[in-house]
C-alpha cells in the first residue's frame, strides 16, 4: 500500500503503550534529535552572554573586532545544528502521531467490521462514530504532545536548572522556589480542566448527533413542515455548545500566563542578588556575561515549566478520549479462512425437527423438517403465524436453532463463519450497498465479468442507459437508484457472490411482477446445480417451484404446490385470494 | 434569498451583533502589544547601570516583574476574548448553515451524502473556528506586534532597523511559499477524511451483507486505503510545518550575530549600528521578540490554510441555489378548498436533472375523498409522483395542484393538516418514541400522541417500555413492523385531510401486515388516499387503479 509504512496490527490494542511501542522507529529519532535540540537550546543563552560580553569589552577596548567575528560565527554555527536537530524531531513526532491515528482507526475498524449485527444495533450509531473518529485525533493530539513535551519541557528543565546551578546554587535555588507553586496549582486546576473538558465533549457528542438527525432526516422534517422546529432545537445545541466551547477554552487556555508570572516572581530575585554578583558583594562573582545567561536561562525555565501545565492538560484530554475508544479496541481479528470442506461438490441441505426463537421473542418455529437437494428452488412462505423471515436468518447464523440443519455432511451450527459464507448466500430487504459504483457495489473487489448477473437481474439495459454505465455512482445507501434497481442490484451481488445455498428473502418486494418473472426464469438458468430457498409472501410464481415449505401456527408442512393446494386448505386460499387480488396489476 | 450568504456575510454579522465584546477584544490585543514592549526596556536599563558600576534599585527589579505580569495577565484576557469571539463566529456560521437546509431543493439530499454534509457542519467549521481563535485573529495580533518592535528597534538604533526591513519581507516570501506548497496537501486530506468519516456510518448500516458475503477484509482494505490517502497528505504538510519554525529562528540567530558584528566594528559603522551594552541586551531580547509572533505566523498559517479549503465548501454550500419555485409566478387563486379535487395533475412533464424524461404530459384528477392506487413498472414514476404531490420537486411544464393550490408553495406550516405520508421505510428522528409520532411538533399534545398509536396498535407496546413514550427513539425496541405502524402514526397524528401511501419496504410477517393492513384501513377513515402498492392487495381492492407509464 504505502511504500515501506505499511499499516500496522497492533498487538494488544487496548493498551495505550502498545502504540508507543510500535513506533519505537520514528520515536528513536525523536529521542536522539529532542536530546541534542533540547540540550543545545542551553546555547542560546550561553553565547547571548558571551556575544554582550565581547562587546562591552571591545568597547572597553580589551578585544579585538576579529574574535567578535569568531565568536558570532560560532553562535551560528551551534544554531545551526540546534535546528537541523529540532526540524528532524519536530517532524518525526508528528509522523509518529499521524502512523499512531493510523493504526488507532485501523484497528478500531477492525473490531467494528467484525461485530455482529446484534452488537451494532445496541450501539448509538452517532456515539460510535464520535467515538471512533473524533476521539482518535483528540487521543493522538496528546499523546503527541505528551512526546513532544517529554523533551521540550522534562529535558530542558533539567538542563537550565544544571545550568543555573552552576553559575549560582543559592541564587538558583532561591529564584526557583516559586516553580513548585505553580506545579502545585496546575495539580489542583487539573480536575477543574477535566471536568470542564469532558462536558464540552458531550455537548460535541450532541450536537454532532443533531447535526446528523438534521440532515439525514430533511426530506421526512420537510414533508411534514418541521425545517424551522428543528431549526430552533438545533440552535438550543449550539448555544449550549457555545458556551461549554468556552468555559473549557477558558480554563485551558488562559491559566498558562499564570503559571508563569508566578515562577517569574523569581526574576526579581535574579535581577536584585544577580546584580550584587556582579558589583562584587553578592554570593559569587559575576561578569556581565553570567547574569545575562543567567537571566535569559532562567526566563526560559520559567516559561518552559508554565508550559508543564499544558502538558498535564494534553495527557488528561488524550487520557478523556482514550477512556472512551479503549472499551472499542480489541485484538486484531484476521478473518478465519482455514477449512477442510470441498467447495466443488453441491451440498445436500436436511433440516430436520428446527425450532427457533427471537431472543426476547415469545413467538416460535417447531419441528421444521424439509430437505433440498442441489438445482432445487424451494419456496418458503405462511399464512397467519408468519416466521418467514426467522427461519431465513437461522441460516446466517442471526437466529439460533434447536434441532438439525446439516449442509452436505456438516452441522450448520458447526460450521465457521466463513464456510458458511461460502456456502450460504443470503439476501434480506435492506438492498445494504455501499455508496460506491454499481459494478463495484457488485463485485465487492472479486474482478470477473459481471455482465452475466445484470443480465439476470433484468439490469443491464438500464445500466446500459446510464451516462456512465455500470461505473454510476448509487449514491448514499443506493439513494440515486429507484427502488427496484437497488433491489436488483442487490440481487445480482448476492448471484455474483453466490455459494451453493441461496436464501433470498423476498427480493421482489420493490420490483413489479413482469420483470420479477422475468428475473425469476434467469434464475432459474443461472442456478442450476444450487439449492434456493425463495422466502415470499407473494405466491404466483410458486406454482413453478420444486417444493414448498408452508409454515402454519408455528409448524411447517413440506411438500409441492400442487399437493398443498390440494390437501391444506389455509394455503389454497391464501393462493387463490392473490390470484384474485393480483391480477388487476398486471 | 436575495443576497448570498458566505463567510464573510456571517462574520460581519456577528462583529455587528457583538459590538461590545468585539470592540473590547480589539481593546485586550493592543494591550497585550503594547505591554510586551516594555520589559526589555527596563532590562537595557538594569544592564547600562550594571556596566557604569551602579548598584540596581530593589523597585526596579520588582517593576520589571510588575511589567511582565501585566503583559501575561493582558495576554490571557486576548486568549479569552479570542476564543468567545470564535466561539460566535462558529455559532453564526453553523446557525446559518442549518437556515440553508430549508432552502436547498430536496434533490441536493439525495445527490450528497448525509456523512458528508455533515462533515461540512462538523469538521469544516472547526475548521474555521481554529482559524479564528489560533488564525487571523491572533495574526493580527501577532503583525502588530511585529511592527510595535520594529518601530522601538528602529529608535534604537536605525542601522539594525533598516536591516530588519529588509529581512521581514524575505521571511514573508517564505511564508508565502510553504502556505503554497501546505494547501494542496491540506486540502487532499479534507477530501480524504471525508471518505473516512463516510465509510464508518455505512459499515454500520451494511454490517449483514459485509458478514454474510465475508467482506470484512474487503471493507478493510477499502477503510485504509482512505486513511492512506489522509496519511500521504497529512505527513506532506508535516514536513512544511517542521521545517519553517527552525528556518525562521536560525534566520534570528543570523541577524543578532550580524548585528553584533556591526557593532563592535566603531569607526563610522559606530555611528550607524552603535550600541551600549544595555542596548545590545534588549535587542537581542527584542528579536527574539520580533521573530517570535512571525513564528507564530507560520503555525497560525497552518490553520488558515486548513480552513481555506473549509471555507471554500461552506461558501459552495451556503451559495448552493436554492430550490426554485416556478409555480409561484403563475399563482392559482386563493383555493375554494372543497369545490377542488384533493390532488390534479394538469399536462405534468418531469425529468431528473439530465436524465430522460419520468413522463410528459401526464395528466389525472383524484377527488377529494378518493382511494386511488398507482399501478405501473419500476421506474415508471410512481414515487415521483409523489415527490411532486409533495413539492419537493417541481414539473417542468404543467401543474400540480392540492386542493387547487400549487404543490410548491403550500407553506410548511399547513403542511401537517394537508397530508399525511407513511414513507417506504420509517426514518427514526433523534427523539423519543412520542417525538417519532410528534416530530416534536408543540401543537400535537401527548393525548393526539396516544390516539394515533392506539389507532396503529402501538399503545400497548409503547407502554410497556421502561420509559414509555419517553423512551429515547435508539432505545425503543420495536421491531419491523411495529416502526411501519409507527410510520402510520406519525402520518395520522395531525389529522392530515390527504394520505399518501408509499409502497412498504420492509417484509412483514403476515401477522404484522394484518396488522398494519387494520391500521391503514383506521387510518383511512374519511380522508383522501392515494397509494403505491404491489403487495397489500387486500387493502387496495376497492381502489380505483391509475396505471402509470406504460406507453414507454
Amino acid at each position: 500500500m504505502s511504500q515501506g509504512r505499511p499499516i500496522k496490527n497492533v498487538t494488544n490494542p487496548d493498551r495505550i503503550g502498545s502504540y508507543f511501542r510500535l513506533e519505537a522507529g520514528p520515536l528513536l529519532l525523536v529521542t536522539v534529535s529532542g536530546l541534542l535540540y533540547n540540550l543545545g537550546m542551553l546555547a542560546g543563552p550561553y553565547f547571548e552572554g558571551q556575544l554582550v560580553q565581547r562587546l562591552f569589552d571591545i568597547i572597553n577596548g580589551n578585544k579585538t573586532f576579529a574574535s567578535m567575528v569568531t565568536l558570532a560565527l560560532t553562535y551560528l554555527a551551534v544554531i545551526l545544528i540546534v535546528q537541523v536537530m529540532r526540524a528532524i524531531k519536530r517532524f518525526y513526532v508528528r509522523r509518529f502521531a499521524n502512523n499512531t491515528s493510523r493504526n488507532m482507526r485501523h484497528m478500531l475498524y477492525n473490531s467494528l467490521v467484525n461485530m455482529s449485527k446484534v452488537e451494532l444495533e445496541q450501539e448509538d450509531l452517532g456515539a460510535v462514530m464520535t467515538k471512533a473518529i473524533a476521539d482518535v485525533d483528540a487521543c493522538v493530539e496528546g499523546m503527541r504532545k505528551f512526546t513532544t513535551e517529554i523533551f521540550d519541557t522534562g529535558v530542558v528543565l533539567v538542563a537550565y536548572l544544571g545550568l543555573l546551578f552552576f553559575y549560582d546554587w543559592r541564587l538558583a535555588m532561591l529564584a526557583s522556589l516559586f516553580t513548585p507553586l505553580a506545579y502545585l496549582i496546575a495539580g489542583g486546576l487539573k480536575t477543574r480542566i477535566t471536568r470542564y473538558n469532558a462536558e464540552y465533549k458531550k455537548s460535541a457528542g450532541r450536537l454532532n448527533n443533531a447535526t446528523m438527525d438534521r440532515i439525514s432526516n430533511a426530506v421526512t422534517y420537510r414533508i411534514y413542515g418541521r425545517e424551522q422546529n428543528r431549526d430552533q432545537a438545533y440552535e438550543a445545541h449550539l448555544q449550549d455548545y457555545e458556551q461549554r466551547a468556552v468555559l473549557a477554552n477558558l480554563w485551558e487556555n488562559t491559566m498558562q500566563p499564570l503559571y508563569n508570572i508566578i515562577s517569574m516572581c523569581g526574576a526579581v530575585l535574579v535581577i536584585y542578588f544577580g546584580a550584587r554578583n556582579v558589583q562584587g558583594s553578592g554570593w559569587t562573582s559575576w561578569d556581565i556575561a553570567a547574569f545575562t545567561t543567567f537571566l535569559s536561562a532562567f526566563t526560559k525555565m520559567a516559561l518552559k515549566s508554565s508550559k508543564a501545565a499544558k502538558l498535564f492538560n494534553a495527557v488528561q484530554k488524550a487520557q478523556v478520549s482514550w477512556q472512551r475508544i479503549k472499551p472499542l479496541m480489541k485484538a486484531y481479528v484476521v478473518p478465519n479462512t482455514n477449512t477442510t470442506l470441498d467447495f466443488s461438490r453441491p451440498p445436500q441441505l436436511e433440516v430436520t425437527d428446527v425450532s427457533l426463537r427471537w431472543p426476547g421473542s415469545t413467538w416460535s418455529l417447531n419441528a421444521i423438517s424439509f430437505s433440498a437437494a442441489p438445482g432445487q428452488i424451494i419456496g418458503v412462505t405462511g399464512a397467519v403465524a408468519g416466521g418467514k423471515s426467522t427461519l431465513g436468518k437461522a441460516f446466517i447464523g442471526e437466529v439460533p436453532y434447536q434441532g438439525s440443519i446439516r449442509v452436505g455432511d456438516r452441522e450448520l451450527s458447526e460450521l465457521s463463519a466463513y464456510e458458511r459464507s461460502r456456502l450460504i448466500a443470503y439476501l434480506g430487504h435492506e438492498p445494504e450497498l455501499m455508496s460506491c459504483s454499481i459494478a463495484e457495489n457488485i463485485r465487492l473487489g472479486k474482478q470477473e465479468s459481471i455482465a452475466a448477473v445484470l443480465e439476470t437481474v433484468c439490469l443491464d439495459q438500464e445500466i446500459a442507459q446510464m451516462p456512465q454505465g455500470a461505473a454510476t455512482s448509487v449514491g448514499s445507501g443506493g439513494i440515486r437508484l429507484s427502488g427496484g434497481q437497488q433491489a436488483r442490484t442487490a440481487l445480482a451481488r448476492t448471484l455474483y457472490n453466490a455459494g451453493p445455498i441461496l436464501i433470498l428473502d423476498d427480493p421482489f418486494s420493490a420490483v413489479d411482477r413482469r420483470t420479477e418473472q422475468a428475473i425469476f426464469r434467469n434464475l432459474r438458468r443461472l442456478a442450476k446445480g444450487k439449492i434456493v430457498l425463495l422466502i415470499s409472501h407473494r405466491l404466483y410464481l410458486f406454482p413453478d417451484l420444486d417444493r414448498v415449505l408452508f409454515l402454519d401456527n408455528g409448524s411447517g408442512i413440506f411438500s409441492t404446490h400442487a399437493a398443498l393446494l390440494k390437501e391444506n386448505n389455509a394455503y389454497a386460499r391464501l393462493y387463490r385470494a392473490q390470484m384474485a387480488g393480483g391480477e388487476q396489476h398486471d | 434569498m436575495t443576497k448570498k450568504s458566505s463567510l464573510h456575510t456571517v462574520v460581519l454579522k456577528t462583529i455587528t451583533a457583538f459590538r461590545p465584546m468585539t470592540v473590547l477584544t480589539v481593546i485586550t490585543i493592543i494591550g497585550a502589544i503594547v505591554a510586551a514592549l516594555f520589559p526589555p526596556l527596563i532590562l537595557e536599563r538594569i544592564v547600562n547601570n550594571l556596566t557604569a558600576g551602579q548598584p540596581i534599585a530593589f523597585l526596579l527589579a520588582l517593576s520589571y516583574l510588575g511589567l511582565l505580569a501585566l503583559s501575561g495577565l493582558l495576554e490571557s484576557g486576548q486568549n479569552i476574548m479570542i476564543t468567545k469571539f470564535g466561539q460566535k463566529i462558529t455559532h453564526g456560521l453553523r446557525g446559518e448553515m442549518c437556515t440553508k437546509l430549508q432552502n436547498l431543493p430536496a434533490a441536493y439530499f439525495t445527490a450528497n451524502e448525509p456523512g458528508k454534509i455533515t462533515s461540512r457542519f462538523v469538521n469544516d467549521v472547526d475548521a474555521v473556528d481554529a482559524m479564528f481563535t489560533n488564525g487571523i485573529i491572533s495574526m493580527f495580533a501577532d503583525a502588530f506586534k511585529v511592527l510595535s518592535i520594529l518601530a522601538v528597534i528602529f529608535y534604537k538604533s536605525t542601522g539594525l532597523g533598516l536591516l530588519m526591513l529588509l529581512i521581514i519581507p524575505l521571511m514573508f516570501a517564505l511564508t508565502r511559499l510553504f502556505q503554497q506548497r501546505m494547501l494542496t496537501s491540506q486540502l487532499a486530506n479534507r477530501v480524504a477524511i471525508s471518505k473516512v468519516n463516510n465509510h464508518v456510518p455505512e459499515t454500520i448500516r451494511n454490517i449483514r451483507m459485509i458478514h454474510t458475503l465475508f467482506r470484512q477484509q474487503y471493507m478493510e482494505q477499502q477503510y485504509d486505503a482512505y486513511i492512506d490517502e489522509s496519511y500521504r497528505a497529512t505527513d506532506k504538510s508535516n514536513l512544511y510545518d517542521s521545517i519553517y519554525s527552525p528556518i525562521v529562528i536560525f534566520f534570528s540567530a543570523a541577524i543578532i550575530a550580524l548585528m553584533m558584528v556591526l557593532a563592535a566594528m566603531g569607526g563610522s559603522m559606530q555611528q550607524f549600528f552603535g550600541l551600549s551594552v544595555g542596548t545590545a541586551v534588549a535587542i537581542i531580547a527584542y528579536v527574539g521578540k520580533i521573530f517570535e509572533p512571525l513564528e507564530s505566523i507560520g503555525m497560525e498559517i497552518q490553520n488558515i490554510q486548513a480552513a481555506v479549503a473549509g471555507i471554500r465548501r461552506i461558501n459552495e454550500f451556503l451559495q448552493e441555489t436554492p430550490s426554485q419555485h416556478p409555480d409561484s409566478v403563475h399563482t392559482h387563486p386563493e383555493p375554494t378548498v372543497n369545490a377542488q379535487p384533493a390532488l390534479c395533475f394538469e399536462q405534468v412533464s418531469f425529468r431528473y436533472d439530465d436524465d430522460t424524461p419520468v413522463f410528459s404530459d401526464l395528466s389525472f384528477t383524484v377527488a377529494s375523498g378518493e382511494a386511488v392506487t398507482f399501478i405501473g413498472r419500476t421506474g415508471a414514476g410512481k414515487s415521483t409522483i409523489f415527490r411532486l404531490a409533495l413539492g419537493l420537486y417541481h414539473p417542468d411544464a404543467g401543474r400540480v395542484l392540492i386542493n387547487g393550490v400549487a404543490a410548491a408553495i403550500i407553506p410548511a406550516a399547513k403542511k401537517r393538516a394537508l397530508f399525511g405520508y407513511v414513507e417506504q421505510s420509517f426514518h427514526l428522528v433523534a427523539g423519543t418514541v412520542a417525538e417519532q409520532i410528534s416530530l416534536f411538533d408543540p401543537d400535537i399534545s401527548r393525548q393526539q400522541v396516544e390516539t394515533a398509536a392506539r389507532l396503529v396498535g402501538l399503545h400497548e407496546s409503547i407502554v410497556a417500555f421502561p420509559d414509555g413514550y419517553d423512551t429515547p427513539g435508539e432505545k425503543a425496541a420495536f421491531s419491523q413492523g411495529q416502526f411501519q405502524l409507527l410510520a402510520i402514526a406519525r402520518a395520522v397524528v395531525a389529522a392530515p385531510q390527504i394520505l399518501l401511501l408509499d409502497e412498504i419496504t420492509a417484509n412483514l410477517d403476515s401477522a404484522t401486515e394484518r396488522r398494519v393492513l387494520e391500521a391503514l384501513k383506521r387510518a383511512s377513515q374519511g380522508r383522501t388516499v392515494i397509494s403505491i402498492s404491489h403487495r397489500l392487495q387486500e387493502y387496495t381492492q376497492n381502489h380505483r387503479m391509475i396505471e402509470i407509464g406504460d406507453h414507454r
